[in-house]
């Protein structure tokens, strides 16, 4: 009996709970107790709205007058060297040209470097002109043209470093003995260096009168013959006029 | 008797259940027009809450923006005086 008992109060239990759970909704109080606390919310977050509209009106202005005062600035540092915007800009421009050319023969090999030595001799003489503009005074392009001064160093020292070969050609196409050789603007650009050659490859120049095709002769580094170059350049003259 | 106390106990819970429902809704609850006001107030702050997120939002591009030109500006300044030394040289 006793558990028929408790049977039925769970069995009432169940059925209230169903019966409330049924008729569930928002009450008036409820629905008012809503509507205020959304109320409040819609309001805090209007007036907070308009706060950041101010707020972003303002750094607009801001941001605006920046604009102005950088370009004002800009203006006066391009107009203490003469210059103004535009011209700056070709000058920038002109900086990138140099700019990849330096890269462009930084990454060939030395033995391709050596064949582009007039490249870098025109490079150093780019460089050299763009400084010599005031513009290289202001630090953008000061520190740009520093960079560049280093680069073409760099391409020096390497071409300095190297010994150039010369192939020899032929009489009748090339024209090539040790004056012409010694002429040629790559080599000497001074003919009267040719006792350079001929000392610097005895090994393979028995006469100077006499080289061959296809003969490699290495170029000695200088721009004037040493005394011993100058003593076997005497001694040649003196045979031939001896003749 | 068991017939007698089965009719008893089908009738009680049918009270109760009866009585629950009255119990829970025996307060008024909102009309439809009231349930609206509700859910429309809900939507305008759903709306007001994006609304706010993407103006901070703005306003924080704004002071990266803000302090980045400030800083180009002191560089101008800047290249200024040290311009004008190498001139001076």
């Amino acid at each position: 009996m006793k558990l028929k008992s408790m049977y039925v109060v769970l069995a009432a239990l169940l059925v209230f709970c169903l019966g409330a759970a049924v008729a569930q909704e928002m009450t008036k109080d409820q629905w008012q107790q809503e509507i205020t606390k959304t109320t409040a919310a819609r309001n805090e977050l209007s007036a907070k709205a308009k706060a950041l509209d101010n707020d972003l009106t303002s750094m607009n202005a801001q941001s605006t007058q920046l604009d102005a005062d950088y370009q004002k600035c800009m203006d006066a540092l391009y107009a203490l060297v003469g210059s103004d915007a535009s011209k700056a800009a070709a000058y920038r421009s002109d900086i990138e040209s140099a700019e990849n050319t330096a890269n462009d023969l930084s990454r060939l090999s030395d033995a391709d470097l050596v064949a582009r030595s007039g490249d870098v001799d025109a490079l150093a003489g780019r460089v050299k002109g763009l400084w010599e503009n005031k513009l290289s005074l202001i630090p953008e392009f000061w520190d740009r043209l520093t960079a560049l001064n280093d680069k073409v160093k760099s391409l020096q020292a390497t071409l300095a470093n190297q010994v150039k070969v010369y192939t020899v050609g032929t009489w009748a196409k090339d024209r090539d003995c040790l004056w012409n050789i010694s002429k040629k603007k790559d080599i000497y650009d001074n003919a009267w260096l040719w006792p350079k050659i001929w000392q610097g490859n005895r090994d393979e120049i028995k006469d100077p009168d006499v080289i061959h095709k296809g003969q490699k002769l290495k170029i000695p580094k200088g721009n004037e013959l040493n005394a011993e170059e100058k003593a076997a350049a005497k001694k040649y003259y003196a045979k031939k006029a001896e003749k | 008797m068991n017939k007698i106390n089965r009719t008893v106990t089908a009738r009680a819970l049918a009270i109760l259940f009866a009585g629950s429902v009255a119990f829970v809704g025996c307060s008024s609850s909102p009309d439809d027009a009231q349930m609206k006001q509700l859910n429309d107030l809900k939507e305008e702050v759903a709306s007001l809450q994006k609304d706010v997120a993407a103006k901070e939002a703005q306003k924080s591009d704004l002071e990266k923006q803000i302090a980045e030109k400030n800083a180009k500006l002191k560089k101008c300044n800047d290249d200024q005086a040290i311009v004008k030394t190498r001139l001076a040289k």
